[in-house]
């Protein structure tokens, strides 16, 4: 047992604990809050295809689905299974994969220690899931980067609360390094590092800015470095007073990737270094409207084997209660070199049942 | 010893040694009207801050990360419970890391599973019903009675967290518990003398403040708990005022007030206000008190 493992150890068990008993040792008390979450999606785009084995392609589809699983394990551990039920592309059928399946502590001061596999705090977007995407897609920068699923490995993490006036969280991990876009390494003994440090203020009751820095290294799949870099800036309004009415996000998020070694297959040309941003307005204007818009700019920088694109997104969403929306979302993408642009409409439901849906802000 | 497992002891030992005891008791409420009850308890040896604002829907408040930093000092955490906080409270509780304030611990109290809730649903229920809970009508902090019990529990609370003050605790919950029974034969006559005997809500937030003063919640504007009033449904509220004769609209002052103009074009005589339903809700409401006061006078008129 090597020392990490030891001190693991004595954090979580020497801790003292409380729990009342409760004396229902039966029944459904102790099942975990099941909830289930499915996108359905109908889409009409100029680069669409009309292949239903393409992902996305034109027509309805069922975009994915979720289960989720979460209890208390015990005195010491929350555990949370969420599994994804997605069309695999190139055919029809769906598969399922376990998106995130981790336990976590419940009881240390100051910290959160977790295992498991799940999405790794790399800025703010890539810990959401497609549910709570602010828009139908991911930025394309995130997709380029990271892959349709997003950064997602097998980790340890301590996330710290660090004792100041204000939010401030370090987030710490340890992580294999199997995604496919950004390491693909071919040890599965190799790990890597992920830091992530946000800050949020309250600067009045009604407005919060919040700013996260996020960088992950690890070695790639030409036994050299891959290292991303992120940077996320989020403003965000409610009021006190009108709150259910009213409120404004604005949210940007910059990514800067390096992938020492890699090329381009076709020419040769080293495609090592791509970033991008994206950066999106919300706002409700009725309580369950919400009108939004995105723009978007991959390769800044970007190599010659990639060509840069710009796109820019309107969205209306309407959300009949907290578990059923309806979004409508129109996406025009402008690629260099491309003498056409590309226009997607799209039409999604996002229905959710089960437990109630605990918020993130 | 690699350099990520000496950074990470060194932040598990150094922020261990933060959780340093704190002179006087730090108290986290869910909602104002609960720090009003700690504030008054506790007073001098007891610092106290809600999350909610009494301007808010104590339904839908977000999870902002300060509110995890706060509860990640406080040594006790009172919620209303009744699934009222379900939709933010388990991932502040999650965010701020303090293991005091866990649920089972001495540092986490809910409250209104103590006091008997109102409007339990029997048989089976599902979200086709609306936002229904479960477990009961959470809005128990309206009814001065229960909240004089509450104030009990707290004090039973607080005094366990500091024995050195638990009488002067429990000596001031019992003061406030006589206070609000004494004033609540005051304010029954008081209503008494309005007329009023129906009332139609926008929400049943008001359910435990009418059943205490032997008030009927007639109607709601909101056709299921957590929707929004439909034309439909407004016009059947219209047929029901004009049937029933009933005399006053309250709507919560968290809600949009302009239904009721389409009400009371039809139906002239019927008499529509916003009130405030928690403590700061509005000016001169600082205390529980005060709201009780602000309610009694706007069903009389004033």
């Amino acid at each position: 047992m090597n020392t990490f493992v030891k001190v693991f150890m004595i954090i979580i068990f020497g801790i003292p604990v409380a729990w009342s008993q409760n004396p229902q040792t039966r029944g459904k008390v102790f099942n975990p809050d099941i909830s289930a979450n499915f996108l359905g999606l109908f889409q009409r785009g100029t680069a669409l295809s009309e292949d239903r084995t393409q992902v996305p392609h034109n027509g309805l589809s069922l975009q994915e689905a979720e289960l989720q699983f979460t209890s208390d394990v015990d005195a010491y551990f929350k555990g949370t299974a969420l599994l994804g039920i997605a069309q695999e592309s190139g055919s029809t059928e769906y598969g399922i994969d376990p998106e995130e399946v981790y336990f976590e502590t419940l009881n240390l001061p100051h910290v959160t220690l977790r295992a498991g596999q799940f999405k790794l705090a790399l800025g703010k977007h890539n810990t959401l899931h497609p549910h709570a995407y602010p828009f139908i897609d991911a930025p394309l920068i995130h997709q380029q980067l990271t892959g349709d699923e997003g950064l997602v490995e097998s980790a340890l993490s301590a996330a710290i609360l660090l004792p100041t006036s204000w939010y401030s969280e370090l987030i710490l991990q340890v992580i294999t390094l199997s995604n496919e876009d950004l390491f693909q390494s071919p040890s599965s003994g190799q790990t890597g590092t992920l830091a992530h440090f946000k800050n949020l203020w309250d600067l009045t009751d009604d407005l919060t800015l919040e700013i996260g820095l996020s960088g992950v290294t690890g070695k790639n799949q030409f036994a050299k470095t891959s290292t991303l870099l992120a940077g996320d800036l989020t403003f965000k309004w409610r009021p006190a007073e009108g709150g259910k009415y009213h409120a404004f996000i604005w949210s940007s998020e910059f990514l800067d990737g390096k992938r020492k070694g890699l090329t381009d297959e076709v020419t040769g040309d080293s495609a090592e270094h791509l970033g991008g941003m994206a950066t999106w307005i919300q706002y409700q204007f009725a309580a369950r409207w919400w009108v939004q818009t995105r723009y978007e700019k991959m390769g800044l920088p970007h190599p010659a084997s990639i060509p840069s694109q710009e796109k820019q997104s309107a969205l209306l969403a309407f959300y009949p209660s907290e578990f059923s929306g309806f979004r409508f979302q129109y996406d025009h993408l402008k690629t260099q070199g491309s003498a056409d642009d590309d226009h997607t409409f799209s039409l999604q439901f996002n229905i959710s049942v089960g437990a109630h849906p605990a918020h993130v802000y | 010893m690699g350099p990520f497992f000496k950074i990470f002891l060194f932040f598990i030992f150094t922020l261990a040694a933060c959780g340093q005891a704190q002179a006087k008791l730090y108290v986290v409420t869910t909602t104002t009207d609960l720090r009003a009850l700690v504030s008054e308890i506790g007073q001098e040896f007891v610092t106290v801050d809600s999350i909610a604002k009494g301007t808010q829907d104590p339904h839908y408040i977000e999870a902002k990360p300060s509110f995890m930093t706060k509860v990640n000092r406080a040594d006790l955490l009172i919620s209303i419970g009744l699934d009222l906080e379900i939709g933010w409270l388990p991932n502040i509780i999650q965010g701020a890391r303090n293991p005091k304030v866990l649920k089972g611990q001495k540092g986490y109290l809910e409250v209104g599973p103590l006091v008997e809730p109102l409007e339990v649903p029997t048989g089976k229920i599902s979200r086709a019903q609306g936002d229904v809970h479960p477990d009961g009508n959470p809005h128990v902090t309206l009814d001065p009675i229960r909240v004089g019990q509450i104030a009990l529990f707290i004090a039973e609370r607080l005094g366990q967290l500091d024995l050195e003050h638990q009488e002067i605790f429990i000596k001031n919950a019992k003061i406030m518990q006589t206070r609000l029974q004494d004033k609540v034969k005051i304010w029954q006559a008081t209503i008494d003398q309005s007329g009023v005997k129906k009332i139609v809500t926008y929400h049943k937030t008001l359910s435990y403040f009418l059943n205490r003063f032997n008030l009927e919640n007639s109607a709601i504007l909101e056709p299921k708990p957590g929707i929004p009033p439909t034309s439909g449904h407004i016009i059947e509220i219209i047929q029901q005022i004009k049937e029933q004769k009933i005399p006053l609209i309250l709507v919560e002052n968290y809600f949009d007030p302009t239904v009721t103009e389409k009400i009371k074009n039809r139906v002239p005589t019927v008499r529509s206000a916003t009130v405030m339903v928690a403590v700061d809700g509005g000016p001169n409401v600082s205390t529980l008190d005060a709201l009780f006061e602000h309610l009694v006078d706007t069903i009389n008129g004033r």
